[in-house]
């Protein structure tokens, strides 16, 4: 029985036609670019320091003087709020001998000084104080700190560190017509997370931009999801594909029991298991109806999404390293940062919003805490994804193994990696690695 | 051995899958004509179709057991169908869960009055028998501890009870009344089936805890009820079968 979907006519501000799939061939995707440190220099001047990229939430720094340091590769940015209440970004890097200006993290500061002489920047990044300024006989620097291309959208704010990027709603296509029904800014935080991963940055990716490997590493999630009725659309740099939740797998026999996590999306929806009569493949059609009628008495206002969008999972690559997994109560985020040198290691944020009730006051932010790999559980489904990594790492370096064997379930993966080499090589330029 | 089932009229709740299933094709199997019913007409038909290509009668249709009246109306008009009724066998069930007290409402409509209401309704058409039997299918859950106290547990075992008082009372109408505890059994479909995909280390080590090293099968468990149900089974009144290949710990004197 094929999974009933939200179709063109029915209500929907979020598109859900079907992109024509992109024709990007059958090839194998070069193991090399998961583990050369040349690759991963040509990733960083000609990608990188091109994308826009994700660097805080605009909660995260609400008055004057707060900011956020964040990192990518080797640098550091520091994104501001100003007295203005506008928000700019800027290299964290002393203009005197290069020394950092702030560890990275969250902050609130008047101005920025340096550790080393007290060199001091304003919230503007202008100049404020230099020591002993008569003793610079060639004056002082023209600029103060060198000011990032930074920008708003969905409640999270972007920078750039290219000077002549495109602006962000350019960059960021479709996404925004796409997301802005989910009100991101109605969401809190719930999690803060960095792990640092033993893996090159784009397997972490490519672990998030498939359903095939469900019936491998997470054989629970087939009394979960429906891993084989996915929608996949790939819109320029960026996709999506969407994962029926709240049903079964057609590879299992359907259950004459709910399955317990089935029954838990019934219980976060307010929903009695036990007073529930249907089968369980009726369920997620049962789930959206209730949330759609008893969403609003809940204080959640659903009034912008679609009936799919109250169970399923609108899953987003934000191109190159921002994995949403969108649902209506909550939001999953992963951002994932390259490793400064190693190509065999980067940096898994993971961060967690739910949806708050109308009128309920925003939570207290959680701090950020930082683990290695597998010192500690981010739950069973992720830590069934972490545990993978680091052997799909080591066999990348194998002489056994020449590179990426993808199936169609797998698109993603392979437009990703075209995207990259977009802009690695230029345009229709792809080779290897 | 003739257990001499042939020609026999039973009604079974809940029979389109699982344990249900498998006992109303044995008994087919044997000559008896059928009466099912569960929550989905289609599944109802198919299995229907099954039975009569054993070369039976079998009548049945989709209905909701929580719904007493229409579940009442069900097991006499069944009865009406075959032209009587020897053999009772309640098995549908609420299922496990730990959700709220209203797991408790389910399993007590369910399990426990679609057993009550079977039993009420079915023997007017049983005391006609002869031979009536009625079997109850309950769980091992009932008499030992597992997994974690659920309504499905303690409501299972009040059948037990109910069980062998009946026997006590109706034994003058010629009617026996059994009970019959499977352990944990392996169906396609089934709990033990998610459980095995799902949680693979605790589905291992309940294998391991089983004297033959595997779970017993559905056919396994239909041989048993139908033995209980048939004539075979004269003398046997008010007694608790497990049916388990040794699983539970308990010695029952």
């Amino acid at each position: 029985m094929p999974i009933k979907r939200v179709k063109p006519g029915d209500f929907t501000r979020t598109p859900v036609e079907k992109a024509p799939d992109p024709q990007l061939g059958h090839a194998i995707i070069a193991k090399e670019r998961y583990t050369s440190p040349d690759f991963m220099k040509l990733e960083w001047e000609r990608m990188w320091k091109r994308s826009w990229l994700m660097g805080c939430r605009e909660d995260d720094i609400p008055e004057p003087g707060d900011y956020v340091c964040t990192e990518i590769g080797r640098e550091a940015i520091l994104i501001v709020r100003q007295a203005d209440m506008s928000i700019r970004a800027f290299y964290n890097v002393c203009q005197h001998r290069g020394n950092r200006l702030v560890p990275p993290g969250i902050g609130k500061l008047k101005s920025f000084k340096c550790a080393y002489h007290h060199w001091e920047y304003g919230l503007d990044g202008d100049f404020v104080r230099i020591p002993d300024k008569e003793t610079f006989p060639q004056g002082t620097p023209c600029q103060g700190l060198p000011e990032v291309a930074c920008d708003s959208w969905g409640s999270f704010v972007w920078y750039n560190l290219n000077k002549q990027a495109e602006p962000l709603a350019e960059f960021l296509g479709v996404i925004p017509e796409h997301l802005d029904p989910y009100h991101f800014d109605r969401m809190a935080m719930t999690r803060d997370w960095t792990i640092e991963w033993d893996c090159n940055w784009k397997a972490s990716v490519d672990a998030f931009n498939e359903s095939y490997h469900v019936q491998g590493i997470h054989p629970q999630l087939l009394y979960y999801l429906d891993d084989l009725d996915i929608q996949i659309d790939c819109y320029g740099r960026h996709s999506r594909y969407l994962v029926p939740f709240a049903t079964t797998s057609p590879r299992v026999k359907e259950t004459s029991d709910i399955p317990p996590l089935i029954r838990l999306i019934m219980k976060q929806a307010g929903m009695d298991p036990a007073d529930f009569d249907g089968k369980t493949r009726e369920v997620r059609l049962a789930v959206q109806k209730w949330k759609r009628e008893n969403g609003a008495a809940q204080g959640y206002d659903y009034s912008d999404l679609n009936d799919d969008q109250l169970t399923d999972d609108y899953h987003y690559l934000i191109f190159p390293n921002i994995t949403l997994n969108v649902h209506a109560d909550d939001l999953m985020l992963f951002r994932q940062r390259p490793h400064p040198t190693d190509p065999n290691n980067m940096f898994y944020d993971l961060q967690n919003f739910r949806l708050l009730k109308q009128g309920e006051e925003k939570p207290e932010r959680p701090e950020h805490r930082f683990y290695r790999h597998g010192e500690k559980s981010l739950g069973q489904v992720l830590d069934q994804d972490a545990y993978n990594l680091p052997g799909v790492q080591l066999g990348m370096q194998s002489e056994g193994f020449p590179g990426l064997w993808l199936g169609d379930q797998e698109l993603r993966i392979r437009h990703f990696h075209k995207v990259i080499d977009d802009y690695v090589y230029g345009p229709d330029q792809a080779e290897t690695p | 051995m003739d257990l001499g089932l042939k020609g026999k009229k039973a009604v079974v709740t809940g029979a389109t899958k699982g344990i249900g299933r498998k006992i109303v094709e044995a008994l087919a199997d044997e000559g008896v004509d059928i009466a099912i019913c569960s929550r989905t007409a289609e599944e109802v038909e198919e299995t229907l179709a099954v039975l009569r290509a054993k070369g039976v009668n079998a009548v049945g249709e989709a209905v909701n057991v929580r719904d007493g009246e229409a579940y009442k109306a069900w097991i006499a008009k069944a009865g009406e169908q075959l032209g009587g009724i020897d053999i009772l066998i309640p098995n549908v069930s609420g299922g496990a869960g730990m959700d709220s007290e209203k797991n408790w409402q389910r399993n007590f409509e369910v399990d426990v009055m679609g057993s009550v209401r079977a039993v009420e309704t079915a023997v007017p058409f049983l005391k006609k028998s002869g031979e009536g039997s009625v079997v109850f299918i309950v769980s091992t859950n009932a008499i030992e501890t597992f997994a974690a106290p659920m309504a499905y547990n303690a409501l299972k075992a009040s059948l037990i009870t109910y069980s062998k008082q009946l026997g006590q009372f109706h034994g003058k109408r010629r009617i026996r009344f059994n009970a019959l505890s499977p352990g944990p059994i392996f169906v396609e479909g089934g709990a033990w089936d998610m459980i095995k995909t799902s949680q693979p280390d605790f589905y291992n080590a309940t294998i391991a805890a089983h004297p033959f090293g595997r779970m017993g099968s559905a056919e396994e468990v239909a041989k048993a009820v139908a033995f209980l149900a048939s004539p075979a089974a004269s003398w046997v009144n008010g007694t608790h079968l497990i049916v388990d290949g040794g699983y539970t710990k308990g010695v029952h004197f």
